[in-house]
């Protein structure tokens, strides 16, 4: 197995008054898929921005087994592409502006778009299969039209690592499903994706999961082992099941039947 | 009855002191209520009742002996009438004559103090007409005249109410001297120079005072030109190249605006430029300009004098 | 909800640059008389009034409405609000503190008026003003590490100096009228003097605004997407700070403080167009232009020889425009 893209030690981080996550020891492998669920307020989303180095943390990162003062900035930009949850803005931006907004680690101060800007940046909206609305302002797109537009945006930077929070916001079954395949064909091209998912069906499609409870990691492991079923059950206190169908592993809620 | 007796005595108490003094009894309270009726009149005889420039006639038992003013030329008035100890009380930016600066300020147009001019226990105010604590102090019952003299006209007008209200007999006389110095200042001004026109301007935007103005008024009194015709209204805020267009021979303004004057851009040509006929005034002097007042000779010879180029203090 | 039919943002340029050659014949040729134009007209008189004072101003006049527009594109991005106007870390306040204490201390001591006071001038005292106002919001605000912090205190200083400002006339109430006429603004001032150091600015602030235009676009989506894509956050902060304190100083210290130009110029033209930040800068510049030599140019004609208050017209202009956008397309 090759180097963890990421070597957490140590990981602490203080937002406001409290705690949010509390001495994390993590590696997350590179060249595989790995999804981080948990609880509401579990610091998921914290997590994944501490490693993307984009929160101050106490403790200790080291990305493609370099530490953070070992990046610069542009080449950190180029290795690593972020999409955030829930970021407004960019309204009156047209939807291939902001996508060609991807392309900015790879472009000169002042230079203009290169042809392999452009390319890029069709490839990604026609993965994503947002390229049908190109010409329109990002603030007239319905939200997951939006939410398309933001992952190509991601997939433009065409960075080894993904790192995704709640990438599957707002998109329906199709786009869910054509997601996944992105994110499949990104790890077999060799690329590494880390995402946040609260939706527990798709989460378990990944090939790694790490379970956070309360700001510390509950468990870390492979999606199709029985462990990391076990442990997924426990952190939501027994309240779901892992079942598998049609090959695929689901988690459902366990309904509680009335004492007949 | 031989020999009148004193009236109003109570009728019982009568026949020692004025032997054969029988007074009938319904009499006494007759006399009484006569005798209180000629003195009600004789007191109305000391009365006076004046029009103020709103039109609301305002009458008060005897002359006032304690007086507040709102507006500088009212209290310049008022000392130039001779009643300046009569004054308790003054706005803050009346500072002629000299005793008027000891006296209590009680604010200005905007902030009148009403405490403190209630404090003062005045038995007039004198207030002008746009002043916000007009109907305040009305509505506490003190005795407020409105008057705001903005015209030389107005200076006559209100000079001469002043007089009726404060029973001054010689405000006519005053008025005659004040307006014999200003045409002395008009008669001294050199044929030659009848006529000059004139630019004056009251602060940077710039504001001009046009004909229609008080100081509009007073140029064309010692016979000046003014380059601002009236039409415009008093204070016109005016387009700088007008002025250029214009030309005028003598400019007169502040001495705080002199300085920026020099950098207007084409002012340089201006013929009152080119020949340095500028007349900065000094505060002092640009007060005794501004006010419709008493001190309009001492105006109209400033004028003459900067006409004449011999303006006393900053050179231009 | 139609796609909307986006216009190119080159053609919008090239009206705006047409209407602005427009405006120019039309500024030199209302004076004082309303509408004169004086190019046939004989003589040096008419030549020279042509070249010193209408020529300038109308120059100016359009060079501090770019400044504005720029600058309240660039405030619009940096703090993405769409609300946003160049005065937000108080320029414009500390520039009409800046002209109060310089006209108490003229009326103080005219001696002083003459030496160095003559050499500051009522603009740099207002340049001096709105460049100290920056550097306190900066310093309250510790740095330009937080956007929110930063507008924050902006806002504060804005209200603190305006306050100073109103104590110093209440102190002075003499100044009051010259006051007035900065706060409402003017034209009427600005010689080939100006002109120059107003086209410098422009041209120094330009240039550096657009060099940050693909940062300001990364910033829309977001600090920490921005950041996740490479920029450095606190140095293009600190540089379009910059920025706006020049831009807004200079305006503000030529021409007294117009409102509205800044923050309608940029909704003018994104209603027009969609365009990235490296269109919406200078668009936003020839719009903001337009605004102001249109405000100027009506100013003067409407009531010659009297002028009007350009801020009032700015305001009439701008904001008559905008609410006849929202009625014909809602935003």
């Amino acid at each position: 197995m090759s180097a963890p893209a990421f070597e957490v030690r140590g990981l602490s981080v203080r937002l406001g008054a409290s705690d949010v996550l509390h001495g994390i020891d993590l590696d997350i492998p590179a060249g595989r898929w790995t999804c981080i669920v948990g609880p509401n307020g579990a610091g998921k989303t914290t997590l994944l921005k501490s490693i993307a180095r984009l929160l101050p943390h106490r403790g200790n990162v080291r990305f493609m087994g370099r530490e953070q003062p070992a990046w610069p900035q542009r080449e950190l930009a180029r290795s690593l592409a972020w999409l955030g949850q829930n970021e407004t803005g960019a309204e009156d931006l047209l939807a291939r502006d902001v996508v060609m907004l991807g392309r900015l680690p790879h472009q000169p101060w002042l230079g203009a778009a290169s042809a392999a800007d452009r390319t890029a940046v069709d490839a990604a909206m026609h993965q994503t299969q947002c390229w049908g609305w190109r010409d329109r302002a990002l603030g007239s797109l319905s939200g997951g039209e939006r939410q398309r537009v933001l992952l190509a945006r991601a997939l433009a930077v065409q960075a080894p690592v993904l790192l995704m929070d709640e990438a599957l916001a707002n998109l329906d079954p199709p786009h869910q499903a054509d997601w996944l395949q992105i994110v499949r064909r990104h790890v077999a091209g060799g690329g590494t994706v880390v995402s946040v998912l609260h939706e527990l069906g798709m989460a378990l499609h990944a090939d790694d999961m790490v379970i956070l409870a309360g700001g510390k990691l509950a468990h870390q492991g492979a999606c199709a082992d029985a462990a990391t079923h076990r442990a997924l059950v426990d952190v939501f206190d027994g309240r779901i099941a892992v079942h598998s169908l049609a090959g695929q592993w689901v988690a459902l809620p366990q309904v509680e039947r009335d004492a007949a | 009855m031989a020999r009148s007796c004193h009236p109003g005595l109570d009728p019982g108490s009568i026949d020692r002191r004025t032997p054969g003094c029988r007074v009938k009894p319904g009499m006494t309270s007759f006399v009484r209520r006569f005798v209180w009726l000629v003195m009600a009149l004789a007191a109305q005889a000391h009365a006076i009742t004046v029009t103020d420039d709103r039109g609301v006639v305002v009458t008060l038992a005897q002359p006032p002996q304690r007086i507040v003013t709102l507006m500088p030329s009212l209290a310049e008035m008022v000392c130039e009438l001779g009643a300046c100890g009569r004054l308790v009380g003054v706005d803050d930016y009346a500072n002629w004559p000299e005793q008027v600066r000891r006296l209590p300020h009680v604010g200005g147009l905007e902030d009148a103090r009403i405490e403190t001019i209630l404090a003062l226990k005045p038995d007039v105010v004198l207030i002008p007409v746009s002043s916000r604590a007009l109907a305040r102090l009305e509505g506490l019952g003190l005795k407020v005249v409105a008057l705001e003299p903005k015209t030389l006209a107005d200076v006559q007008r209100v000079l001469l109410q002043l007089g009726e209200l404060l029973a001054i007999p010689q405000a006519k006389a005053v008025w005659q001297r004040i307006d014999d110095g200003v045409e002395a200042a008009a008669r001294s001004l050199p044929p030659a120079l009848r006529g000059t026109r004139v630019y004056f301007e009251v602060s940077s935007g710039p504001y001009a005072a046009s004909e229609s103005s008080f100081l509009g008024e007073m140029l064309a009194r010692v016979g000046a030109g003014n380059v601002v015709p009236g039409s415009l209204g008093p204070f016109p805020k005016l387009n700088p190249e007008f002025v250029v267009r214009a030309d005028p021979e003598v400019i007169m303004l502040s001495d705080r605006n002199l300085q920026q004057l020099r950098q207007r851009p084409g002012w340089d040509r201006i013929r009152a430029v080119r020949e340095q006929r500028i007349c900065a005034f000094t505060p002092e002097q640009g007060d005794v300009m501004v006010r419709p007042g008493p001190r309009m000779a001492q105006a109209a010879q400033l004028m003459v004098q900067c006409l004449q180029g011999k303006l006393p203090g900053r050179a231009p | 909800m139609s796609a909307v039919a986006m216009r190119q943002p080159a053609p919008l340029g090239l009206l705006l640059l047409a209407i602005t050659a427009g405006l120019c014949l039309a500024g030199v040729a209302v004076g004082s008389l309303g509408w004169e134009p004086l190019w046939g007209g004989a003589g040096d008189a008419s030549a020279a009034i042509l070249w010193e004072i209408r020529l300038p101003r109308t120059l100016g006049a359009w060079l501090a409405g770019a400044l504005l527009g720029l600058a309240g594109a660039v405030a619009q991005g940096l703090f993405r609000n769409p609300l946003a106007d160049p005065y937000l870390l108080g320029s414009a306040t500390g520039a009409a503190f800046g002209v109060a204490v310089l006209l108490v201390l003229i009326g103080v001591s005219p001696v002083a008026a003459s030496g160095w006071g003559a050499r500051i001038g009522l603009t740099g005292a207002g340049f001096l003003g709105a460049v100290l106002a920056v550097l306190v919001t900066l310093g309250l605000a510790r740095g330009v590490q937080q956007t929110l912090r930063l507008l924050l205190a902006g806002v504060v200083v804005g209200m603190v100096f305006g306050a100073f400002s109103a104590l110093v006339m209440f102190w002075a109430p003499e100044i009051m009228r010259a006051m007035q006429a900065f706060l409402l603004g003017t034209t009427g001032f600005l010689g080939w003097g100006s002109v120059a150091l107003l086209a410098a600015v422009f041209a120094l602030a330009l240039l550096v605004a657009i060099a940050c235009s693909r940062p300001l676009d990364a910033l829309s989506l977001g600090e920490t997407t921005a950041a996740s894509l490479g920029i450095a956050l606190a140095p293009v902060r600190t540089v379009l700070v910059g920025v706006m304190a020049l831009a807004t100083g200079a305006a503000v210290a030529q021409v007294g403080l117009i409102a509205f130009i800044g923050l309608v110029a940029p909704h003018l033209v994104r209603a027009a167009v969609k365009p990235t930040h490296a269109w919406l800068l200078p668009l936003s510049a020839l719009a903001g232009g337009v605004l102001l030599l249109a405000s100027d140019v009506l100013a003067r004609w409407l009531l010659a020889p009297q002028e009007l208050p350009v801020g009032v017209l700015t305001a009439v202009l701008g904001g008559g425009y905008l609410l006849w956008l929202m009625h014909r397309r809602p935003l």
